[in-house]
C-alpha cells in the first residue's frame, strides 16, 4: 500500500513536472515573436478558411468573401468582391479565373501558387535584426478572436512597417497593416468573421455566376523572361537590398526587350527596368497606392524603379544604377 | 443612414473607433450592402466639403475602354476630354490584348487623374501639399510603359492584389488615387508608432 502511495507520487510529480515544462515551453513560444512569425508563415500555407475581408487600400475600402483550401498542397481559392460590379476570382493552383459578371467574361491567368490575401507576408527567415525590429506588442480581439499583435519596424525610412495580429490559437493572421514612415496605415486586411478549418466546405469554390455563356479570354503570358548575367549594377542601394534576379523580358507593345532586376531586403521588393532611351515622354514619379516608381535617364538608357516602398527608396535604388 | 452610424464611420476611419466597435461596424457594413453604398456616398461627401474632387477622367476611361474591347455598352460617358495617355493607345487586335489593355488602361487612370488635376492650380496646389516628398514632380502624364512595369513587378512578387485594384470597374468612379491627399488615403489618422509604443 506503501508502495502503491509512493508510486503514485512519483506519478503525480512527473505529470506535474512535465506540465511546468510544456507551460514553460509554450510560454517561451509565445514571448517569441519569430516563433509567432514560423507559426503565421505554417498556417498561412496549411490552413482553410472562409468570411469576410475588409480591405482597406489605397483610399478605397471594400469587402471581400474568401473561401481557401488547400489540397493535396494546391491552393483552391474563390474570392468575391462585394463592391462595384462584383468582380470573382476562382485560384485552382497557379491558374486564376478573373470573372467579369458585367462584361460576362472570364480572363484566364497564371499567377503564382499562392493566397491571394497573403501574397507576401514577413517570415523568421528574414534578417530582422538588420533591417527590422520585430516585437509582440500586445493582445487584442479581431474577429471575434483572441490574437497577438505582432509589429515589425523598419530601422530606417527606405522600407515600410508592418503590424500582424495572429490568432492565438492557429497563428493565423485576422489583420494586417503596411505602416509608412509617418506611422500611418496605408494598407490594411482586416477579417469580420472567419471560419477555420472545420466548416470549410470545398462546393464553396463553385462561381457565384453561371458562366456557361461567358467569353472565355485566355491571357497570354505577359513576358517572355530569359535569366541574364546583369550589366547593370548599384554601389549605393539603400541598407539590406541586394539582387535577386535579372531578366530580359519583352514588354506588351515594346520593340525591345527590357532588363527586369529585382532587388529585396527580404520584406520589401524592388523591380528595377533597364530600356534603350527612346522619344517617350516619361513621369519622373508617381504611386499607386503604397507602390511608388520613380524615373531617370542614365546615358543612352531609361532606369525605372517600382516596388511597394517609400518613394525614396524607388529614387534612390534608380539613380545608383550603373552600368558595369 | 443614422447620425450615430456616420460618427462610428468617421471615428471609424480615424482610427478612433474601439475595437470592440470597430467589430461591429465591420460586420454591419459587410453584410449591409445599402449601408456601404451609403457609407460609400458619405466618404464623397466628406471628400467633396474637404475640397477634393473625386477622380477626374472616368468618362474619358470608359470610352477608352470601350474602344478597345468593341464594347458599346460600356461606353455611356457624357464627357469629352483628351486623356493624356491616349498616344499611348493602339490599335490591337485580339480579345485578349484588348483586355490587357483594358485592365492597363483601368491602372492608367490613377495617372490619368494626376495629369487632370495639374491642370487646375487650385487642385494642383493641393496634391504638391500633399506630396509626401515634396522635392519629387508629379507624373506629367500616363505612361503605359510603366504600367506594363508595374505588372511585371507585381507578377514577380506574387501581388495579384493589386491586379484586383484594376480589374473593378465602378459606377462611382474608381478612387484609387495616382496621388494621395493624405485626408483621402485610408490611412488612419492616429499614429500607429506612438500608440504602440505607448502600449509597450
Amino acid at each position: 500500500m506503501r508502495n502503491r502511495r509512493r508510486i503514485l507520487n512519483v506519478t503525480t510529480r512527473v505529470a506535474l513536472g512535465s506540465a511546468v515544462l510544456v507551460a514553460n515551453i509554450a510560454a517561451a513560444q509565445n514571448d517569441d515573436p519569430h516563433g509567432w512569425l514560423n507559426k503565421m508563415t505554417k498556417a498561412v500555407q496549411t490552413t482553410n478558411y472562409e468570411g469576410t475581408v475588409i480591405r482597406m487600400q489605397g483610399g478605397t475600402t471594400e469587402a471581400l468573401k474568401v473561401v481557401h483550401l488547400v489540397v493535396d498542397g494546391i491552393v483552391r481559392e474563390r474570392v468575391l468582391i462585394q463592391e462595384g460590379n462584383g468582380l470573382e476570382i476562382i485560384r485552382n493552383g497557379n491558374e486564376v479565373h478573373c470573372i467579369l459578371p458585367d462584361k460576362k467574361s472570364v480572363l484566364v491567368e497564371e499567377w503564382n501558387d499562392q493566397s491571394t490575401l497573403f501574397f507576401s507576408m514577413p517570415s523568421s527567415d528574414i534578417r530582422f535584426g538588420s533591417e527590422y525590429d520585430v516585437s509582440i506588442v500586445r493582445e487584442e480581439r479581431v474577429a471575434g478572436r483572441k490574437t497577438v499583435m505582432v509589429a515589425i519596424r523598419p530601422h530606417d525610412e527606405y522600407r515600410y512597417g508592418h503590424r500582424l495580429w495572429l490568432d492565438s490559437a492557429t497563428g493565423f493572421p485576422l489583420q494586417t497593416k503596411l505602416i509608412n514612415v509617418d506611422g500611418k496605415a496605408i494598407e490594411q486586411l482586416k477579417f469580420a468573421d472567419i471560419s477555420l478549418d472545420e466548416g470549410v466546405d470545398a462546393l464553396d469554390l463553385q462561381p457565384s455566376y453561371d458562366i456557361e455563356n461567358f467569353r472565355w479570354i485566355n491571357e497570354p503570358r505577359r513576358a517572355i523572361t530569359h535569366s541574364v548575367e546583369s550589366e547593370w549594377t548599384s554601389d549605393n542601394l539603400p541598407r539590406g537590398f541586394r539582387p535577386v534576379s535579372a531578366h530580359q523580358e519583352h514588354v506588351p507593345g515594346g520593340d525591345e526587350p527590357v532588363t527586369h532586376i529585382l532587388f529585396s531586403d527580404g520584406l520589401a521588393n524592388v523591380s528595377v527596368f533597364v530600356e534603350a532611351k527612346t522619344e517617350r515622354d516619361v513621369a519622373e514619379s508617381s504611386s499607386v497606392g503604397a507602390s511608388h516608381s520613380y524615373s531617370i535617364a542614365i546615358g543612352d538608357h531609361l532606369v525605372t524603379a517600382v516596388g511597394e516602398v517609400p518613394a525614396a527608396t524607388v529614387k534612390q535604388i534608380a539613380s545608383s544604377m550603373q552600368p558595369e | 443612414m443614422n447620425d450615430a452610424i456616420k460618427t462610428q464611420i468617421s471615428a471609424f476611419v480615424d482610427g478612433e473607433l474601439p475595437d470592440n466597435e470597430s467589430e461591429m461596424l465591420l460586420r454591419r457594413l459587410s453584410q449591409d450592402l445599402e449601408l456601404r453604398q451609403q457609407a460609400a456616398e458619405y466618404f464623397a461627401i466628406g471628400r467633396a466639403m474637404k475640397g477634393h474632387r473625386d477622380v477626374k477622367g472616368i468618362a474619358t476611361l470608359r470610352e477608352r475602354i470601350a474602344a478597345q474591347i468593341g464594347d458599346t455598352e460600356f461606353s455611356e460617358t457624357s464627357v469629352r476630354a483628351e486623356p493624356a495617355g491616349s498616344r499611348y493607345t493602339r490599335p490591337l487586335a485580339g480579345a485578349a490584348i484588348a483586355a490587357t489593355v483594358a485592365l492597363a488602361a483601368i491602372v492608367g487612370l490613377q495617372q490619368v487623374s494626376g495629369v487632370a488635376d495639374i491642370a487646375d492650380a487650385p487642385e494642383a496646389a493641393i496634391i504638391a501639399e500633399s506630396a509626401a516628398d515634396a522635392t519629387y514632380t508629379v507624373p506629367v502624364q500616363a505612361d503605359e510603359q510603366l504600367l506594363q512595369y508595374r505588372l511585371l513587378h507585381n507578377a514577380s512578387t506574387g501581388n495579384i492584389n493589386a491586379r484586383l485594384v484594376t480589374l473593378q470597374l465602378r459606377e462611382g468612379g474608381i478612387t484609387e488615387p495616382g496621388l494621395e491627399n493624405p485626408a483621402n488615403d485610408g490611412s488612419s489618422t492616429d499614429d500607429e508608432e506612438a500608440q504602440d509604443q505607448q502600449t509597450q
